[in-house]
C-alpha cells in the first residue's frame, strides 16, 4: 500500500487543494492520500466524491483534520488512520 | 474558494460571471484616469462641485461596486451553500442595468439640466442593484449556522441596501421629482452607510475568513470576529438617527473610528504573524490598505477634537480610497488566478496553468509599485498646487487600472487557450 503523505497545515490557500488534486489525478489503485490540515477541506472532499474517490475525515483532539482518500473501495481507510 | 460551504463544481458560478464585473471595474478605473487627464485636473482641484460627485461615483460604483458584485457572485453561493440558479443570466441582467444606469447617472451629474436623466439613472441603477441584493440577501439570511463572515456580509449588504434607497431619494430630488427637504441629511447618511457600512463592513467580513486562510495567520480575537460588524452596524444606525433628528453624533464617530483602527491594527498584527512569511505582494496590498485605513480614521478622529485644514481632510479621503483599492487589488490577484486554475483543473485539463502562470507574482509587485507611487503622487497633489502632480497622479491611476485590465485579459486568454489547445483528462 503506497501512502502519499501531504502535510498541509502550514500551506497557504489554495496550495493544499492544488497539491492534493495533483496527487489524486495520478493515483494508482494501490495508493491512498493521507493529508493533515487545519481546516476541513470541503472543496477537495466534494471533488473527490464527484470523481468517485472514497474518503475518510477525522478531526483529532488537537483540532487537526486527518483526510484519507483512495481510488480503490477495497482499501480500508479507517485501518490506516493514525490518530 | 472559501471553506465553510466549500466550492463544488455545481455551486461555482461560471468564471465569466465574476470576470465580467472585474473587467468592468478596470474599465471604469481607466475612464476615471482619462477623465482626470483630459480635464487637466488632479484630486486637489476636482473635489469641488459636481466633479467631486462624478469622481466619487465612478470610484464607488464603477470600480468598487463592480468588484464587489463580481466577488459576491463568486463567494455568496459558496458561503451560503445554496446555488443561485442560472447565475449567468442573472449576472447579465444585473450587469446591464448597472452599467447603463451608471452611465446615465454620470451623464446626469455632468449635465444636470436634464431631469429625466436622474429618473432613468435611479430606475436602472436602483432596479439592477436591488435585484442583485435580493439575490444575495435571500441566500444569506437562510444560513442556519452563521460564520462571522456571513453575518458581517448581511450587515454590509443591508448597509448597501440603505445606501441605494437613500441614493434613489437623492437622485429623484436632484431631478425635481421629490421636494428634497431632507436632501443634506439624507446625503450624509447615504455617504455614511456607503463608506463605513457597505464598503468597510464588507472588507472586514471577508478578511475574517481570507486572512487566516490565504496567509495562514492566527485567528482574529473571538470578540472581534463575533461582535465587530454587528457593533459597527448598530452604531451607524444610531448615527443615522442622530443625523436625521439633528442630534449631536460626534461621540459615535469617535467610537467608530477607534473600532476601525483596532480592527486594522489587529489585521496588520495578524499578517506579521504568518506561519510561512514569503514575499507576496498581495500581503503588501493588505498591509498598505490597513495602514491607510488607520491614517484615514485617525484624521477623522482628530477632526472631532480639533480644527483640521482642508488639505488634511482631503488626505483622509484619499487614504480611505487608497485603503479600499489596495484591498480590492489584493483580493483580485488571489481570486482570478485561483478561479482560472480551479475551473480548468476541474474541467479535466491536465495542463491547466498553475496560479503563478496566470498572474505571476512579479506582475503583482509591479502593480503594487504603480499603486503606491500613484497614492504618493495624489498626496503631493493635495499639498502642492502643481499641475505636474495632478497629471502624474491621473496617468498613474490610468496605468494602475490598465495594468489590472491587462492581467485580467491575459488570464481570460490563458483560460480559453487551455480549453482550445490542451488535452482533457477524464478521471
Amino acid at each position: 500500500m503506497d501512502k502519499i503523505f501531504l502535510d498541509a497545515r502550514e500551506m497557504e490557500h489554495p496550495e493544499p487543494l492544488q497539491s492534493s488534486l495533483f496527487h489524486l489525478k495520478s493515483m494508482s489503485d494501490e495508493a491512498y492520500l493521507y493529508m493533515l490540515n487545519i481546516r476541513k477541506p470541503v472543496p477537495l472532499l466534494e471533488i473527490a466524491k464527484e470523481k468517485g474517490f472514497f474518503s475518510l475525515v477525522v478531526q483529532d483532539s488537537n483540532e487537526i483534520w486527518h483526510i484519507l482518500i483512495s481510488k480503490n473501495s477495497e482499501i480500508r481507510l479507517e485501518e490506516l488512520l493514525d490518530v | 474558494m472559501f471553506n465553510q460551504g466549500g466550492l463544488s463544481l455545481e455551486q461555482a458560478p461560471p468564471i465569466s460571471v465574476v470576470l465580467r464585473f472585474f473587467v468592468t471595474a478596470s474599465i471604469f478605473g481607466i475612464l476615471l484616469g482619462i477623465f482626470l487627464i483630459v480635464d487637466g485636473l488632479g484630486l486637489s482641484s476636482s473635489l469641488t462641485g459636481n466633479k467631486s460627485v462624478l469622481i466619487t461615483h465612478i470610484l464607488a460604483l464603477g470600480v468598487m461596486a463592480s468588484f464587489m458584485l463580481g466577488s459576491l457572485f463568486q463567494m455568496l453561493p459558496v458561503i451560503a451553500g445554496v446555488v443561485i440558479a442560472m447565475p449567468t443570466q442573472k449576472a447579465t441582467v444585473v450587469h446591464l442595468l448597472f452599467v447603463v444606469g451608471l452611465f446615465i447617472q454620470l451623464y446626469a451629474f455632468a449635465d444636470s439640466s436634464i431631469p429625466l436623466l436622474y429618473f432613468l439613472a435611479s430606475a436602472y441603477l436602483g432596479i439592477g442593484l436591488l435585484y442583485a441584493l435580493y439575490l444575495m440577501l435571500k441566500e444569506l439570511i437562510q444560513i442556519k449556522d452563521h460564520s462571522s463572515s456571513s453575518k458581517g456580509m448581511i450587515f454590509s449588504l443591508v448597509s448597501f441596501l440603505l445606501t441605494i434607497i437613500l441614493g434613489i431619494y437623492l437622485l429623484l430630488s436632484l431631478g425635481g421629482y421629490l421636494d428634497g427637504l431632507l436632501f443634506l441629511r439624507v446625503k450624509e447618511i447615504h455617504y455614511s452607510f456607503a463608506l463605513f457600512g457597505w464598503i468597510s463592513l464588507l472588507i472586514i467580513s471577508v478578511s475574517f475568513q481570507v486572512i487566516e486562510m490565504f496567509y495562514v495567520t492566527p485567528k482574529y480575537p473571538i470578540w472581534m470576529s463575533t461582535y465587530l460588524t454587528m457593533g459597527i452596524f448598530t452604531l451607524l444606525f444610531f448615527k443615522s438617527m442622530a443625523i436625521f433628528m439633528a442630534f449631536e453624533f460626534q461621540f459615535i464617530t469617535v467610537i467608530l473610528t477607534v473600532l476601525f483602527m483596532l480592527y486594522a491594527g489587529t489585521t496588520i498584527h495578524r499578517l506579521y504573524r504568518r506561519k510561512r512569511p514569503t514575499s507576496d505582494a498581495t500581503v503588501w496590498f493588505w498591509r498598505l490598505g490597513m495602514g491607510l485605513f488607520i491614517t484615514s480614521m485617525l484624521i477623522t478622529l482628530l477632526d472631532v477634537f480639533t480644527e483640521i485644514n482642508l488639505e488634511v481632510k482631503m488626505f483622509s479621503y484619499l487614504a480611505f480610497i487608497g485603503f479600499v483599492l489596495s484591498i480590492i487589488f489584493a483580493m483580485t490577484y488571489k481570486i482570478v488566478p485561483f478561479l482560472t486554475w480551479f475551473h480548468l483543473s476541474n474541467q479535466g485539463y491536465i495542463e491547466a496553468p498553475m496560479m503563478h502562470d496566470i498572474v505571476h507574482p512579479k506582475t503583482v509587485k509591479k502593480h503594487f509599485y504603480i499603486h503606491g507611487t500613484m497614492l504618493i503622487s495624489f498626496g503631493f497633489s493635495l499639498f502642492f498646487d502643481l499641475i505636474f502632480f495632478d497629471l502624474l497622479s491621473a496617468v498613474l491611476l490610468l496605468l494602475s487600472f490598465g495594468w489590472l485590465l491587462y492581467n485580467l485579459i491575459f488570464a481570460i486568454k490563458k483560460y480559453h487557450y487551455t480549453q482550445k489547445y490542451t488535452e482533457r483528462f477524464e478521471w
